[in-house]
C-alpha cells in the first residue's frame, strides 16, 4: 500500500488542481465525535505542478453557545503560526467536513468553499464519513466548484435565467477531484506488519450482511429531500404560471391601448400618454433556484451512494449464496 | 320653551337646589347689586329668561368644575358658555351684560392665575387637564379683556365687601320679608293665569341665584302654599300632577311622607286608578326619581288595602309594582341590587298568593286598557298584565345576579340560595296556569320549569339505582326520597311540550334539556335516541346563540355520559367538534376568550358576556378536556401503531397529536404535573404496550382528585378504564411487535396484560378478522402463529419514495407542460429530447 490511487476520473479538470495527494497523517481528528454533529477543519500544505499535496490540518473549534464572540480567524493564525514555528508547511490549500449518509450539499458548503476559492484558487473541500470509514471502506472525497459555478456565484445570479445561460445543471456544480494517499516508509512497515498480525475475524466486519439500518437511513434522508424537491417545483410552477398570466394581461392592455389611440388619431385627438408598463405590471419574484440545484445534486448523491452501498452489498450476498451453495453441496 | 312650560315648578326646585351650592360664593354686595338689575328685569319676556337660564345652568356646571378642579370639563363648558351668551348677543345688548356672567368670568380668571401659580398643583394634575387649564387660561385673558371695565368694577366692589357684612345683614333681613311677598305673589298668580305665573316664577329663578342663605325659609313656607293651592285644585288632574311633583321634589328636604290624596278626599277605585294611571304617566321620563316612584307604588298598595277597595286594584298595583322594579336599571346590563331583588320576589309571591286565593280574577295580556274591571262587583275581575312575563323577567334577573357576582364568593352562594325560591315560585305559577293559562303559556312555563331542572344531579334517584350503597336511611333521607323524581318530572313536561307546543325554539330547548338530564344519569341509549330522532345535529347552526350554547352543553354532556358507559368512540366523536375548535369555553358560554379589540368591539362583549351560563351550572372543562383526551388516547396509539408506516396516515385526533407533539419539544421531561401531561406520558407508556405504567399515570390520586372524583359513579368509572388500556394497551403490543415474534401464547399474553384468556382471544380473533394482524390462531396449543405477508419496514420505505416519486414527476411534467402550452406534451414530446 505504498500508495493507493483512487480511480481516476476520467474527464479532463480544466482547473489548476488535477490531483490531490494527501499524506498518510493527514486524519481528521475527529473520530472521537461520531454523533450528530458536523466537524470542520482547516487544510494546509501546497501546490506542486498541477498536485495539490496535503501534508497536514487541524480542526476548528467546536463551538459552544457561551464562547460566542470567540475569533475563528484569530484561532487560524495563530494555529498557523505555531505550526510554521515546528517547520510544518502553513499554506491554508482547503478545509474538511464530515458528513453523514453523504448529506453535504448545502448552501452553507457552497458559500464557504466560493470564498475560499475565491481567495486560494485552489482550494478544494475533503468531505469525510466517519461513519462509512469505521464499517471498513474509507470515505473521502475531494470537490472543487466548477468554473462556471465560480462565475455565478461571483455574478451572485441565481435566477433560473442565469443558471441556464451558465448551462449549470446540478451534474456539473461540483468536480470531484482524485485523491492519492501517499504514506510515509514507516507508516507502510507498520501497515505491512498490522496486516500480517491481524486475524481473518477482525475483517469480518466487510462481509456483514445486515445493511438495512444504513440503507433505511439514506431512503429517509432521500425522502426528505425529494420532498423538498416537489415543493420547489410546485413553487416554480406557480411562478410560471403568475408570469404567464400576467404577460396575457399585459399583452391584452397593450392592445387597447393601441385600439383606443387608433380611435383618437382618427377623430384627430392626441394619443394617450406612453405609461410606464413595468410599474403596472410588477413581475412576479422568481423562485431562486440555486437550492432547488443544490437539492437536485444532494439527490444525485444519494443515489451514488446508495448505488454504491447496494452494489456492494449485493455482491456480498451473491458470495453469501454462493457459499451457502458449495456447502450444502458438500 | 316647551319643556320649561311642561315642567315648570320642577325648574323651579332645581333653580332653588343651585341657589344652595352657589350660596357660599356669593357675596352679600352683588346680591344687593344685583337684586336691584334684577328687580328691572322682573316684566322681561320670556326669551330673555330662557337664554339667562341657560347660561345660568352652564355657569353652575362650571363652578362645581371649578371646585373639582375639573380643567378640561372647565373648558369645555366655558365654550358652551361663550357660544351660548354669542346667542343671546341681541338681548344683552338691549339689557346689558348680566352680572352673574361677568362675576364668573372674574371667579374664574381668579381661580385659574391661581392654579397657574399653584406649581405643585400643577405637577400633580394629569396631562388633559394640565393641556386644558393653560388653553383656557389663554383663553379668557383674551376673551375677558372685553368686558375689562366691568370685570374691574365687579372687583371693586369685592374688595368693598368686607367692610359692609354688617350692612348686608340687615339687608339680608329685608331680603326675607321681600321674599315672602314675592312668593305670595307667585302663588295667586299661578292660581290665576298660567302665563303670568311662569312669568313670575322664572324670574323667581333668576333671583334665587341671588337670594342667599334665607332662601330656604322662604320656601319653606312656600311649600305650605303649595300645599294649600293643591287641596284648592284637587279636582283638576294637570294642577294635581303639577302639586304632586313638587311634594316628590321636596321629599329628600322635607322629611314628610309624600301625601297620596288629600285630606277629606274619599277614597274610592276610581281616585286610585287615576292616581296609578299618574304615577304610571311620570314612568320612563327624564328627571323620574325611580326609587321614589316604586315607594309610591307600595303606598298606593297599601292605601288601597287599608280601604278594601278589593283585590283587582290590588294586583293592578303589584303589576305596576314589579313593573317598576324591573324598570329601575335603566341599563340592559345591569343587574338588580339584592333589596330590590328581594322586593320583587315578595311582590311577585304576594302576587301569586293572591291570584290563588281569589278565583275570579282572570288577567291576561290582552285584556284591552278600558275593558279593565277592577272595582268590586259581581262580575269577575279583569285586568290586564301577564305574570308570565313577570316570572320569566324574574328569572332573567336572577340569571343576571348570578352572572355578575364572583362565583367564588360567598355572596354567590347567598344569591344562589334565591334559587329555590325562584323555582318555588314557578311551580307555583306552573300550577296556577295549569289550570288558568292557555296551552302556549303553559309551555312556556314548563320550558321555565324545565331549565331550573335539567342540569342539576338527582343524587335521590342516583342512590335508589345503587341498592349496595343503600345503608340506613337517615330521615333527612327519606324526607328527601319522598319527593318527585326528576327523571319523572322531566319526561311529563318535555312530553307535554313536545305534543303541544308550536313554537320551535320551546320545543328545540326542551329536547336539549331532556338529553341533558338524560346523558347526565347516565341514560345514553335515550339521551342518543332522542339526540338522533330529533335531527337536531342538521339544522342547529340556524339557531340562535343562547340555543346553540344549549346544545353544545348538551353534545359534551352526552359525550361525558358516553365515556362513563365505556363507549369511547362515540364519547370522542361527541366531543370532537367542542375540543377541536381550541374554544371549548366560549362554546360553552363558560367565559370569553382574551382577543385583541380588533375582533370584538365593547358592544360584542357586551352581548357575549349576557350570554354567559351563570357559573353553578357550568361543567367542568378540565374533566371534558380529560375525557376528550383519555378518549382520543385509547383510539388514537392503536390506530397509529397499526399504521406506522402507511404514508397517508390520518390522524383520528388533531388535538391529541398536538399535545403529544407539546410534550416531545419539552427539553427535560420531569414526572406529570397537570392533566394533560399525565395523558401524554399514559400514551408513551401505552405506545410501548406497557399497561400497568399507562395505567399508573391515568389513575392516581392526583388525577382522581382532579378528574375521576367528579363522576357519580367513580368506581364503575375507573374500572372500565382499567379495562380499556389493558384491551387497546394489548392491541397495540401486538401491533407494534408482531414482527418481532413468530408465535406467541395466548395464555402468556393473557398474564402480561392481566386479561381473561377468552377477551384475549376475542381480541385477537377480531383483529384477525379486520386484517389489522396477519396471523391465525392455532387452537390445541392457544398460540398465536404470525404470517410474514407484510412489508418489512425497508420496503415500506421504498414503496413511500416510490410514492414520492411519482408525485414529484407528475409536478416535473406540469412544469414541461407549461413551457410546451400543451396538456400531456411530456407523453407526446414523441422523439424530441428534453432541453
Amino acid at each position: 500500500m505504498a500508495s493507493r490511487k483512487e480511480a481516476p476520473s476520467g474527464k479532463s479538470l480544466d482547473s489548476p488542481v488535477r490531483q490531490i495527494q494527501i499524506e498518510g497523517l493527514v486524519r481528521p481528528h475527529h473520530q472521537a465525535l461520531q454523533g450528530s454533529e458536523v466537524v470542520q477543519g482547516v487544510l494546509l500544505g501546497l501546490v506542486v505542478e498541477d498536485r495539490l499535496e496535503i501534508t497536514n490540518c487541524f480542526p476548528f473549534p467546536q463551538h459552544t453557545e457561551d464562547d460566542a464572540d470567540f475569533d475563528e480567524v484569530q484561532y487560524q493564525m495563530e494555529m498557523m503560526r505555531s505550526l510554521r514555528h515546528v517547520n510544518i508547511d502553513h499554506l491554508h490549500v482547503g478545509w474538511y467536513q464530515s458528513t453523514f449518509y453523504g448529506s453535504f450539499v448545502s448552501r452553507a458548503l457552497l458559500d464557504s468553499q466560493f470564498s475560499y476559492q475565491h481567495a486560494i484558487e485552489e482550494s478544494v473541500v475533503l468531505i469525510y464519513d466517519p461513519i462509512k470509514t469505521a464499517q471498513g471502506s474509507l470515505c473521502l472525497k475531494a470537490y472543487r466548484l466548477t468554473p462556471k459555478l465560480m462565475e455565478i456565484c461571483r455574478e451572485k445570479d441565481f435566477s433560473a435565467d442565469g443558471l441556464k445561460k451558465a448551462s449549470v445543471g446540478y451534474e456539473n456544480m461540483f468536480e470531484e477531484v482524485p485523491i492519492v494517499i501517499k504514506n510515509s516508509h514507516l507508516i507502510n512497515v507498520l501497515l505491512w506488519e498490522l496486516e500480517d498480525k491481524s486475524t481473518a475475524a477482525d475483517k469480518h466486519e466487510l462481509l456483514n450482511l445486515s445493511s438495512s439500518t444504513h440503507l433505511e437511513k439514506s431512503l429517509q434522508m432521500l425522502m426528505d429531500r425529494v420532498d423538498e424537491m416537489s415543493q420547489d417545483i410546485v413553487k416554480y410552477n406557480n411562478y410560471c404560471r403568475s408570469l404567464s398570466k400576467q404577460q396575457q394581461q399585459k399583452h391584452q392592455y397593450i392592445q387597447r391601448r393601441q385600439q383606443e389611440n387608433a380611435q383618437r388619431q382618427s377623430r384627430g385627438e392626441p394619443p394617450l400618454p406612453e405609461e410606464d408598463l413595468s410599474k403596472m405590471f410588477k413581475p412576479p419574484q422568481p423562485p431562486p433556484r440555486m437550492d432547488t440545484l443544490l437539492i437536485a445534486s444532494q439527490l444525485s448523491t444519494y443515489c451514488q451512494t446508495i448505488k454504491e452501498f447496494t452494489s456492494q452489498n449485493l455482491g456480498k450476498l451473491f458470495m453469501a449464496e454462493a457459499l451457502q451453495g458449495t456447502s450444502s453441496y458438500s | 320653551m316647551s319643556r320649561f312650560f311642561a315642567t315648570g315648578s320642577d325648574s323651579e326646585s332645581e333653580e332653588s337646589s343651585s341657589a344652595d351650592e352657589i350660596t357660599p360664593k356669593a357675596t352679600g354686595t352683588t346680591f344687593n347689586k344685583n337684586k336691584e338689575a334684577f328687580t328691572t328685569n322682573l316684566i322681561l319676556c320670556c326669551p330673555l329668561r330662557f337664554r339667562f337660564e341657560e347660561l345660568t345652568n352652564i355657569i353652575k356646571t362650571i363652578r362645581n368644575a371649578m371646585k373639582i378642579r375639573d380643567m378640561s370639563k372647565c373648558l369645555e363648558e366655558f365654550e358652551q358658555l361663550y357660544r351660548a351668551f354669542l346667542k343671546s348677543k341681541t338681548i344683552v345688548d338691549k339689557e346689558g351684560v348680566p352680572q352673574f356672567y361677568i362675576r364668573l368670568l372674574a371667579d374664574l380668571e381668579d381661580y385659574l392665575n391661581q392654579l397657574w401659580e399653584d406649581k405643585e398643583g400643577k405637577k400633580k394634575m394629569n396631562k388633559n387637564n394640565a393641556k386644558a387649564l393653560s388653553t383656557l387660561r389663554q383663553k379668557i385673558r383674551k376673551y375677558n379683556k372685553d368686558f375689562e371695565t366691568e370685570i374691574a368694577s365687579y372687583k371693586e366692589v369685592l374688595n368693598s365687601s368686607t367692610n359692609v357684612i354688617s350692612l348686608c345683614r340687615c339687608q339680608d333681613e329685608e331680603s326675607e320679608s321681600d321674599d315672602d311677598e314675592d312668593s305670595e305673589d307667585w302663588g295667586s298668580d299661578s292660581v290665576d293665569s298660567g302665563g303670568e305665573s311662569e312669568d313670575n316664577e322664572g324670574a323667581a329663578a333668576s333671583l334665587a341665584v341671588v337670594f342667599l342663605k334665607k332662601y330656604k325659609d322662604g320656601r319653606r313656607k312656600r311649600h305650605k302654599k303649595i300645599e294649600q293651592v293643591e287641596e284648592e285644585v284637587d279636582e283638576d288632574g294637570e294642577a294635581e300632577e303639577g302639586g304632586w311633583e313638587k311634594v316628590k321634589g321636596g321629599v329628600p328636604l322635607v322629611k314628610e311622607k309624600p301625601k297620596m290624596f288629600a285630606k277629606g278626599t274619599e277614597i274610592n277605585s276610581a281616585v286610585v286608578i287615576k292616581k296609578l294611571t299618574e304615577i304610571l304617566q311620570a314612568r320612563g321620563k327624564k328627571g323620574t326619581d325611580r326609587a321614589a316612584q316604586i315607594e309610591l307604588l307600595h303606598a298606593l298598595s297599601g292605601i288601597s288595602n287599608e280601604n278594601n277597595l278589593g283585590q283587582g286594584i290590588l294586583v293592578k298595583i303589584k303589576f305596576n309594582i314589579i313593573a317598576s322594579l324591573y324598570d329601575y336599571n335603566t341599563n340592559l346590563a345591569a343587574f338588580m341590587k339584592p333589596e330590590m331583588w328581594k322586593k320583587c320576589l315578595e311582590c311577585i309571591d304576594e302576587l301569586l298568593d293572591i291570584l290563588f286565593e281569589n278565583n275570579n280574577i282572570f288577567i291576561g295580556e290582552n285584556i284591552a286598557e278600558d275593558s279593565e274591571n277592577l272595582a268590586i262587583s259581581d262580575q269577575p275581575f279583569r285586568v290586564r298584565g301577564c305574570i308570565l312575563t313577570l316570572v320569566e323577567r324574574m328569572d332573567e334577573e336572577f340569571t343576571k345576579i348570578m352572572q355578575n357576582t364572583d362565583p367564588h364568593s360567598q355572596e354567590y352562594v347567598d344569591n344562589l340560595k334565591d334559587e329555590g325560591r325562584v323555582c318555588g315560585i314557578i311551580d307555583r305559577l306552573l300550577q296556577y296556569l295549569e289550570s288558568k293559562g292557555s296551552t302556549e303559556e303553559v309551555c312556556r312555563i314548563y320550558l321555565r320549569r324545565i331549565m331550573h331542572t335539567y342540569y342539576k344531579f338527582d343524587y335521590k334517584a342516583h342512590r335508589q339505582l345503587l341498592p349496595w350503597v343503600t345503608g340506613p336511611f337517615s330521615e333527612q333521607d327519606q324526607e328527601e326520597s319522598e319527593g318527585e323524581d326528576s327523571a319523572i318530572i322531566m319526561d311529563r313536561l318535555c312530553k307535554f311540550i313536545y305534543a303541544k307546543d308550536r313554537t320551535d325554539r320551546i320545543r328545540t330547548c326542551a329536547i336539549l334539556c331532556h338529553i341533558y338530564h338524560h346523558a347526565l344519569h347516565s341514560r345514553w341509549y335515550q339521551a342518543r335516541d332522542l339526540m338522533l330522532m330529533s335531527h337536531l345535529q342538521d339544522n342547529i347552526q340556524h339557531a340562535d346563540p343562547p340555543v346553540q350554547i344549549l346544545y353544545n352543553r348538551t353534545m359534551v354532556q352526552l359525550g361525558i355520559c358516553a365515556f362513563r358507559q365505556g363507549m369511547i368512540k362515540d364519547a370522542h366523536n361527541a366531543l370532537l367538534d367542542i375540543q377541536s375548535s381550541g374554544r371549548a369555553k366560549e362554546l360553552l358560554g363558560q367565559g370569553l376568550l382574551m382577543r385583541n379589540m380588533q375582533e370584538r368591539n365593547a358592544e360584542q362583549e357586551k352581548i357575549e358576556k349576557r350570554r354567559q351560563v351563570p357559573f353553578h351550572m357550568h361543567i367542568n372543562l378540565e374533566l371534558l378536556e380529560c375525557v376528550y383526551l383519555v378518549s382520543a388516547m385509547l383510539l388514537e396509539i392503536p390506530y397509529m401503531a397499526a399504521h406506522e408506516f402507511d404514508a397517508r396516515r390520518r390522524m383520528i385526533s388533531k388535538q391529541f397529536h398536538h399535545q403529544l407533539r407539546v410534550g416531545e419539544r419539552q427539553p427535560l421531561l420531569g414526572p406529570p404535573e397537570s392533566m394533560r401531561e399525565h395523558v401524554v406520558a399514559a400514551s408513551k407508556a401505552m405506545k410501548m404496550g406497557d399497561w400497568r405504567t399507562c395505567h399508573s399515570f391515568i389513575i392516581n390520586e392526583k388525577m382522581n382528585s382532579k378528574v375521576w372524583d367528579l363522576f357519580p359513579e367513580t368506581q364503575c368509572v375507573r374500572e372500565m378504564l382499567v379495562r380499556k388500556i389493558q384491551e387497546e394497551s394489548l392491541r397495540t403490543y401486538l401491533f407494534t411487535y408482531s414482527s418481532v415474534y413468530d408465535s406467541i401464547s395466548m395464555e402468556t399474553l393473557s398474564e402480561m396484560f392481566e386479561l381473561e384468556l377468552p377477551t384475549v382471544h376475542s381480541i385477537i380473533s377480531k383483529m384477525i378478522i379486520n386484517e389489522e394482524l396477519m396471523a391465525s390462531l392455532d387452537q390445541p396449543t392457544q398460540t398465536v402463529v404470525m404470517h410474514r405477508t407484510e412489508p418489512t419496514s425497508l420496503q415500506n420505505m421504498a414503496l413511500q419514495l416510490a410514492e414520492k416519486l411519482g408525485g414529484l414527476v407528475e409536478n416535473n411534467e406540469r412544469v414541461f407542460d407549461l413551457k410546451q402550452g400543451v396538456y400531456g406534451g411530456y407523453f407526446n414530446r414523441g422523439t424530441r429530447t428534453r432541453p
